[in-house]
């Protein structure tokens, strides 16, 4: 099977609009962390009980789904799922920006974001039992490697796509249960405290990952005017199902060692407290309960419900990520036997500025504003058939055709011949 | 060499808060208002808690003054990425503002709150001093008038007296003791050197039964308290 891929074209009116709206919400999230920096962090809703607020809820996310789309594209260039080949590259462009958008959200969350650098002084300025340093050396060859990949995917070399991808994968993994085990190996935040947390992050890495390339498939796939191959939608959502069902027995280990534990009134509270509505409801309700409630319904075997149960994982992974860093964080320590009285025994609060509001919508829009960069400057979709091309020609206003037409030629630097092939 | 040792007595402890007061004056902690306490958005380097047993008529509230414990293992200097927390040789836990770059993971890291982020800008002159300016010659910044925001804070022991009373030759632990030692009208505190059979700390630790908080925790806290 030969399959060419193109760039977006990027002249259409829509292109214009929402790379000019993105860029808009970009620069007032900008402003907002330029306030946070000037004015202090007590513009964020964190607090010395809730260390950690939005932006390493999103920072956590996004390493979640990029770890996620990186081994997906491994399926093609590794394990030879050729089926999958018409998203490998759009794969691997997700996992790029998304963990440079995981690394800005964590740079803006420090105190001293002009101190970022001191992340990545590895073993001269780094305190190496530090799990952040740890990270920093996963983070920062998880991009390194990744870009490399995309790289060895454009020039083409099949001998190196394979080597590279297993080192790809594996480390993709290792910089989620590094993630995991930022939280995993806290003795002193009871809810966190779990040798499952680096496996459970691991895989709602990967669950969130296949969701939310199902959703950016068919969506570029809807709004570039491509055929959707349903084949490759219901295979991918076959392994949404069967990661879901893991991620769900995790979770369930996970809740049952700490509730049997005598020591269970922090995870008690997660489960009970004011705000279980968010682990119920928006976690264990849209990642698990929802999905799985479609996928094994025979009667819900179109393209859109799959779409349907993918943006569901997609969301409710963000509340478990939200839920963890927040909620969890919020039951006050025992520093003394007995009731503590006041303020530092009192459940931490969390509000919701709008300073880190918008914050974390300019990181979120930043992303989406490189991708579809990465889309015009990088040949990483699959290019349209014949067939798909005259009936965009047939249907399209005569602008449109031009563009169609135009978008056929690869104008990069792979050298490929700009030849129409036809996919197996 | 010093293993500088707090020892609390709990019997004599009032809860009067003169020594969170003192911490404050001396290393020019920030106020906070009584809504960014409620966030608790306000740096306080020494806190004291309430802990209540029982119910009236049979309740028991135990005053539980809280330094940082300055612990022989300490959970926050295993996870700061940057060593911009370090444990010196006399086991004090110190922290470096110029290499600390606020990713609040010691917050997260330690068992006993001790750990305080600064959530704003300082107003300039927030106590008055009236002793006379401190030898910066000597001890550098410490105890600093200013600081940026954005960065995590911590009780030091009050190590810029103990320095400059070793520069001084001066005895540690009667001459010069910690703001909050000093501060403390009932005597409940005292500091010394937990290594030198001599010192007071070690006097009170082999008489009276002790305890330090959170145990389990495996930190080996330099802070002990004397049961009632």
């Amino acid at each position: 099977m030969e399959l060419n891929f193109v760039s977006v074209d990027g002249n259409s009116k829509n292109y214009k609009i929402a790379i000019g709206i993105l860029a808009g919400i970009t620069l007032l999230g900008l402003i907002c962390f330029g306030i946070s920096y000037f004015k202090g962090h007590y513009l964020f809703g964190s607090s010395n009980v809730i260390p950690w607020g939005m932006p390493i809820v999103l920072a956590i996310y996004f390493i979640g789904l990029s770890a996620g789309s990186l081994i997906l594209s491994t399926l093609v260039y590794v394990f030879g799922q050729e089926k999958y080949k018409p998203i490998g590259r759009m794969a691997v462009l997700l996992a790029i920006v998304l963990i440079f958008g995981a690394m800005i959200s964590i740079a803006v969350d420090l105190g001293r974001p002009e101190n970022f650098w001191r992340l990545f002084m590895f073993f001269y300025w780094n305190n190496m039992t530090s799990m952040f340093a740890i990270n920093g050396i996963l983070y920062g060859g998880y991009f390194v490697i990744s870009i490399a990949y995309m790289g060895i995917i454009l020039s083409g070399s099949k001998v190196w796509m394979k080597r590279w991808g297993i080192l790809a994968i594996g480390w993709a993994s290792l910089v989620h249960m590094g993630t995991g085990a930022i939280f995993g190996f806290m003795a002193a935040r009871e809810a966190w405290f779990s040798p499952i947390k680096p496996l459970e992050f691991l895989t709602a890495a990967i669950t969130s990952g296949v969701a939310l390339l199902i959703v950016v498939l068919v969506l570029t796939m809807k709004f570039t005017g491509r055929d959707l191959r349903k084949d490759m939608v219901t295979s991918l959502s076959r392994l949404l199902t069967i990661f879901i069902c893991v991620l769900a027995l995790l979770i369930f280990l996970d809740k049952m060692t700490h509730l049997y534990a005598p020591e269970r009134a922090a995870v008690l509270y997660s489960l009970t407290g004011k705000y279980s509505w968010i682990f119920w409801c928006l976690q264990i309700g849209l990642v698990i309960i929802v999905p799985l409630a479609i996928l094994f319904n025979k009667k819900l075997k179109s393209i859109k419900w799959i779409l349907v149960a993918s943006l569901s994982v997609v969301v409710g992974v963000f509340f478990e990520r939200f839920f963890l860093v927040i909620p969890q964080a919020a039951f006050p320590q025992q520093y003394y036997p007995g009731h503590i009285e006041g303020v530092y025994g009192a459940i931490g609060s969390f509000a919701l500025t709008p300073v880190e509001m918008g914050m974390s919508l300019g990181i979120a829009t930043t992303l989406g504003l490189l991708f579809m960069l990465g889309l015009k400057f990088m040949k990483a979709l699959p290019e349209k058939t014949a067939e798909e091309l005259a009936a965009a020609a047939s249907k399209a206003a005569p602008p449109k055709t031009e563009e169609a037409v135009k978008t056929d030629i690869p104008a990069g630097t792979d050298g490929t011949p700009p030849v129409e092939n036809k996919p197996s | 060499m010093e293993r500088w040792g707090m020892v609390i007595d709990l019997d004599k402890c009032t809860g009067c808060q003169e020594c969170t007061i003192a911490c404050k004056e001396e290393n020019n902690v920030p106020h906070g208002s009584p809504e960014e306490q409620r966030r608790r958005q306000d740096p306080f380097w020494h806190k004291v808690i309430a802990a209540s047993e029982g119910e009236y008529p049979t309740a028991n509230i135990e005053m539980v003054p809280m330094p940082c414990m300055h612990c022989d293992n300490p959970a926050c200097v295993q996870v700061c990425p940057c060593k911009a927390t370090y444990r010196r040789n006399d086991g004090i836990v110190m922290q470096n503002f110029r290499r600390c770059i606020g990713c609040k993971y010691c917050m997260v890291a330690c068992p006993y709150g001790a750990r305080a982020y600064n959530y704003k800008e300082q107003e300039d002159v927030e106590y008055q001093r009236i002793d006379p300016p401190l030898r910066r010659d000597l001890i550098g910044c410490w105890p600093f008038p200013h600081r940026a925001h954005g960065m995590v804070e911590k009780c030091t022991f009050c190590f810029h007296r103990i320095e400059q009373a070793l520069m001084e030759g001066k005895q540690i632990g009667t001459e010069v003791i910690p703001a909050c030692v000093e501060a403390c009208p009932a005597h409940a505190r005292t500091f010394g050197d937990l290594d030198d059979p001599d010192s007071e700390v070690s006097k009170l630790l082999s008489n009276r039964t002790s305890i330090r908080l959170r145990e389990a925790m495996g930190t080996k806290p330099k802070v002990y308290y004397l049961t009632k």
